[in-house]
């Protein structure tokens, strides 16, 4: 099988829906531009991508018609090069990435743009027209929202609120020192906007203390333990990574992040959907033949805090490994693009650290998890 | 509808002024709030703090967001010039006769001759105001006096110079009429114009008085609230409401200005215990407390402050007034004992006061009672006071206590100061003759209606007028203007009428409020008699009589003001258009009383919202905008918000005006009448089970956050089955029949709910809803 390389990552900023900077930015807009920038980054002959595989997770409105292709078209990509939009919830654009490692063994192509775009702005979780089936709703947890799902993992766990807030605040903490160092300027692409560029992150609150937090009300249960202080924000991004054969990346002198290692997938009861990455990175650390200790860098998606410490307490995750530059709770959480950003990140830290196994992981509502694993070049 | 004024300057961001702006975006029209520039590094931090305070404000000043970003911030250094934009320039700063003149020095060069130029002073002549300056900036000068807070208190005193220019003080007191809402009252240039003159006397006459004779708070509120009319609050009441501190404000600058010997120098007075409370912060209910407070520390309890010893002690029981006291204001100052000595002692002296005002601050008696009404809430003026007592023995009184009998009470020698004449109300003249009482030019009231007129007719709880012009009105009669079945017979009863004889229908209540909704006293005797069979009929009957009106053969505009809920708000909902009063508070709110719409009001609301061009196309998201807006109940607080809402169309109007409601409804029934159709009865494609599903998924996240109770489960399950079509497929059409008949059905089940009952029990008991 041939082996397939991260040979590059770029990203929107992320902002809060509803108030943020790009909240009146259409989707599509927004990932072409991420598209574009990494394409001509990286030095990619657009005319070499097979496909555009793009991650979403409520491809519908402003993301519907299969997006990908739209996207494609927008960023000025050559009529040659396909478009599939991928729907996994969270997962998406892992997904997206994990599409394209597979084309490229199965030998169906040697050079993949994997992107990932939400609009929470725009698109409404659950989408427009919400329609549950009532027969599945009676006799399963299916539709529960995602909060609830962090409760019950709090609760099942025992997981105290102020360790849950000790988290956020050490998320935070990175993501602001990240900031300021500097450390996330290469991988955000500008956006233009009406009111201007917009280049920076606009969802961390640095300087966030636990006491601050302490004083949010629960938001999903009255007498619950989980906040919108230790839960990722409604967001607005796009993400975007190449992915193609070792082969063609050495012959191209394309740059090489990393290696693709090990992938998988998993189910788990929806109730408890923020465990899903435990069995799915079991799976994939299993396949790559390696363990926990053997990881230098871990990307574990914080879709809430108590689901990211139930994850590092049933994986023994070294917490000085997990989310360097900060997570999802500081930086965002936009659905369909957390996956390539994660994958992405793992991947650009491989390299700043000089480690040599990465792993990114994330939680999916309606119990999934999924997990990437990377192998320095 | 275009105004003469198309862009307004108010300059001085203090409470006034702000509010002053609000009102002015409130009418559609931009308007640039101006202040002193307190911070270099942020220039315009002074209006910008205002604007930020106006979006807080309680009650609300802006009517819609809209409304508010149509002000913009700025200030007087770097952006006086731009009062060139502008057609009317409203100075409201601080009541510094010196800084005035400065700003008006400054005005003269920037502003364009022929914009008008006003002051919301309530204390400085305007004499004194346009001294020094040009001839142009004289013509162009008036005083604009708006009371707080400026949404929602109608008066506005015009007063204008010797030199004012008659038609730009026709222009401006035009557009605060119609754009403003306002109720504009001309007043001479006498300090304190109207109201405030005869407001501090009063209230002032009211202490002294409560003092002197020892009264309590709560007894000289009993006395003063609902037999002379000021029911919400009486005296101490409303001074909490107010401020106590602007107490000395006032009687500082009356007293500055007041002519010698007049009689409210002998009255104002100092007393201790208010001094002391100002001191210490008890100001009123924006302080520490006032005359009443809500003591906290004891659980909540209403306390009254002692006058004698200024210590707070519980607040006691009102006494009562017997019944006749009650209505009739001779038997009130005729009562034995402190309570009527106490209203003679308010009242003798205040509405001679307001009298002897004649023509002192204005010539017209109608003025100043209009000005008593809308500047301090009384529900009669001076006058119509002076004529509940009687004038023949009000001066009589006078005379036996040696005081003096203003002139023009004299002029009235025994005759009342208002009577109706040929159908016409008429007020006693200076001249001594009686004069109409005109109503501006486009002013159409019911209550003059009814002076001449008979209803076509009348149920025991609705009335059908003739109000001009081929147009028809139904207005409802009972307590709260409540619907039963007698609201039901009268409209069934009129759609034959008025198809024969009108060319369309008006429904309009000139009271404070349109419609509180259906009786819920007739529905709680019903079951606690098991007449269900009752119930129903009245459901079935209100759906049929709605239906009859939204497809009669003529148009039919429903105009409200204040409430409109429950099932007031589904008779506004069956109408071709709605006319809607600025104040209008529209709502949904059965689900809190633990029931459903059951007049139709589930159908008609899902027809406006599907045909919401800015709602995503689907089955839902009409569906989930309704649920939304009637299982939370709730209620608009403007009508601009109520067309936020869906309750109004984009296509309906708002009018400013309380009193221009009728006139332009009718003319909006006339703009619809030739070729006038009945619309199609909706068909509807809803989301079935899946949607329903949805919905409970929703109910339970809010049940989870302890935001919904569990009956509130039980009442939104309901709501969602009716919206959501029941067993309908996606794919299946549902017709505004089905949908009435779900109605029906959800309805009855719910009423026989113990829940339901409870939830209806104590609404009636406290006026609060229960959370069970």
């Amino acid at each position: 099988m041939s082996s397939a390389v991260i040979a590059g990552y770029a990203r929107s900023p992320f902002h809060l829906a509803g108030k943020g900077a790009l909240a009146r930015t259409r989707p599509d807009d927004l990932a072409a531009a991420v598209v574009k920038a990494l394409v001509q980054r990286t030095g990619l002959a657009a005319e070499a991508i097979e496909d555009l595989v793009v991650g979403c997770a409520f491809p519908e409105g402003e993301q519907g018609l299969n997006v990908a292709r739209l996207i494609g078209l927008i960023a000025g990509l050559p009529r040659s090069v396909g478009g599939v939009t991928i729907n996994r919830f969270c997962g998406s654009s892992m997904s997206a990435i994990h599409y394209a490692v597979g084309q490229i063994a199965a030998g169906a192509g040697e050079v993949f743009v994997a992107a990932g775009v939400e609009s929470m702005s725009r698109v409404p979780m659950m989408g427009f027209n919400p329609l549950p089936n009532p027969a599945l709703a009676k006799v399963s947890q299916a539709y529960i929202g995602m909060g609830d799902t962090a409760e019950n993992l709090a609760s099942q766990y025992g997981l105290s609120r102020e360790a849950q807030e000790a988290f956020a605040v050490a998320s935070q903490d990175k993501a602001a020192a990240a900031i300021a160092e500097g450390r996330l300027k290469d991988e955000i692409v500008g956006i233009e906007t009406k009111a201007g560029v917009v280049d920076t992150d606009g969802c961390p609150r640095p300087g966030t203390t636990a006491q601050a937090l302490a004083a949010l009300k629960p938001a999903f249960s009255a007498s619950g333990t989980v906040t919108a202080g230790t839960s990722s924000p409604l967001t607005d991004g796009a993400s975007a990574v190449i992915v193609t054969s070792e082969d063609y990346a050495r012959a191209q002198g394309l740059p090489m992040l990393a290696r693709i290692k090990a992938m998988a997938i998993s189910g788990c009861a929806p109730e408890i959907m923020g465990i899903g990455p435990v069995e799915s990175s079991r799976k994939a650390l299993a396949r790559a033949g390696i363990s926990v200790a053997d990881l230098d860098v871990i990307e574990l998606n914080e879709a809430f805090a108590s689901q990211a410490l139930a994850c590092i307490a049933d994986l023994g995750l070294d917490p000085a490994k997990i989310n360097l530059d900060g997570g999802a709770i500081a930086l965002g959480h936009p659905l369909g693009a957390t996956g390539a950003r994660i994958v992405g990140k793992a991947a650009s830290l491989l390299q700043r650290t000089g480690g040599k196994y990465a792993l990114a992981t994330q939680c999916i509502g309606g119990g999934q998890g999924i997990a990437t694993v990377l192998e320095a070049i | 509808m275009p105004h003469s004024i198309k862009k307004v300057c108010v300059i001085g961001a203090g409470t006034m002024g702000a509010g002053i702006a609000a009102q002015v975006a409130n009418a559609g029209v931009p308007v640039l709030l101006l202040d002193i520039v307190r911070d270099p590094a942020n220039r315009n931090a002074v209006a910008q703090g205002a604007l930020e305070r106006l979006g807080k404000a309680e009650p609300a000043a802006f009517m819609s967001k809209r409304a508010a970003k149509l002000v913009e911030v700025g200030n007087i250094e770097d952006d006086l010039a731009r009062v060139a934009e502008c057609d009317w320039v409203i100075e409201a700063i601080v009541e510094r006769l010196d800084l005035k003149h400065a700003l008006y020095e400054k005005l003269e060069g920037v502003r364009r001759p022929g914009t008008a130029v006003s002051s919301n002073t309530s204390t400085i002549p305007l004499e004194q105001l346009v001294a020094g300056r040009s001839e142009g900036f004289a013509r162009d000068f008036l005083i604009t006096h708006f009371f707080n807070p400026p949404r929602y208190m109608r008066l506005l005193e015009v007063v204008a110079g010797p030199a004012s220019d008659a038609a730009l003080v026709a222009k401006v007191s035009n557009f605060a009429d119609r754009a403003l809402g306002k109720t504009v009252v001309r007043a001479k240039d006498t300090p304190g114009f109207i109201a405030n003159r005869v407001g501090t006397f009063w209230i002032q006459q009211a202490i002294n008085a409560a003092i002197d004779l020892g009264l309590t708070v709560e007894e000289a509120d009993a006395v003063v609230g609902k037999p002379m009319g000021v029911p919400k609050t009486g005296v101490f009441g409303l001074v909490d409401l107010v401020g106590i501190d602007l107490m000395p404000h006032l009687k500082a600058s009356l007293t500055a200005t007041l002519p010698e010997g007049d009689a409210y120098r002998a009255i104002a007075v100092d007393h201790p215990l208010i001094t002391k409370m100002i001191a210490d912060g008890y100001t009123g209910r924006k302080g520490k407390g006032g005359f009443y407070r809500v003591n906290r520390e004891a659980g909540k309890r209403k306390e009254a402050i002692d006058l004698a010893s200024g210590e707070y002690r519980p607040a006691a029981k009102p006494p009562t007034i017997p019944g006749a006291a009650l209505k009739d204001l001779r038997a009130l100052v005729g009562l034995s004992g402190k309570l009527g000595a106490y209203a003679w002692a308010v009242l003798g002296p205040t509405l001679s006061y307001a009298a002897s005002l004649v023509p002192q601050a204005s010539d017209d008696i109608v003025a100043i009672d209009v000005a008593m009404k809308l500047g301090y809430n009384w529900k009669f003026g001076p006058f119509e006071l002076i004529d509940k007592l009687g004038t023949a023995e009000f001066a009589q009184r006078l005379k036996a206590e040696g005081k003096p009998v203003p002139a023009i009470v004299e002029l009235a020698a025994g005759r009342p100061f208002y009577r109706v004449e040929g159908g016409k109300r008429q007020a006693l003249g200076l001249d001594g003759e009686y004069h109409d009482v005109a109503q501006p030019d486009g002013v159409v009231l019911l209550d003059d209606v009814k002076l001449t007129a008979k209803p076509l007719l009348k149920t025991a709880s609705a009335a059908l007028w003739d109000v001009g012009d081929g147009v028809a009105a139904i207005e409802f009669t009972g307590k709260m203007n409540a619907l039963d079945g007698e609201v039901m017979k009268l409209i069934g009863q009129a759609i034959p009428l008025v198809a024969e004889k009108f060319k369309g229908l008006v429904i309009y209540n000139e009271g404070s409020n349109f419609s509180a909704g259906a009786n819920l006293g007739l529905a709680i005797f019903a079951m606690n008699i098991a007449a269900w069979g009752e119930i129903e009929k009245l459901v079935s009957g209100g759906q049929q009589a709605l239906k009859a009106l939204k497809y009669a053969p003529f148009p039919v505009v429903g105009a409200p003001s204040g409430m409109a809920l429950g099932g007031g708000c589904e008779v506004l909902l069956h109408c071709d258009a709605i006319q809607a009063h600025a104040e209008s508070y529209i709502g949904l709110v059965e689900c809190g009383v633990g029931l459903v719409p059951g007049w139709g009001g589930n159908g008609e609301m899902l027809d406006r919202w599907r045909s919401n061009p800015a709602l995503p196309k689907g089955p839902m998201p009409a569906v989930a905008k309704v649920f939304e807006t009637v299982s939370t109940a709730t209620v608009s607080k403007s009508a601009a918000e109520a067309m936020e809402l869906g309750f109004l169309r984009p296509t309906d109007r708002v009018t400013m005006n309380r009193d221009r409601l009728l006139a332009d409804a009718k003319a909006r029934v006339l703009a619809m009448a030739d070729g006038y159709h009945p619309p199609e009865p909706p068909v509807f494609h809803l989301p079935g089970a899946n949607g329903k599903t949805a919905l409970d998924l929703a109910v339970q996240g809010f049940r989870a956050r302890g935001l919904a109770t569990p009956h509130d489960e039980t009442v939104s399950g309901a709501l969602a089955r009716i919206l959501t079509g029941g067993e309908a497929d996606v794919v299946d059409t549902v017709t505004e029949q089905d949908l009435l008949a779900a109605e029906r059905r959800e309805f009855i089940k719910l009423v026989r709910n113990p829940a339901t009952q409870a939830r209806i029990e104590h609404m009636l008991l406290t006026g609060k809803p229960l959370r069970n």
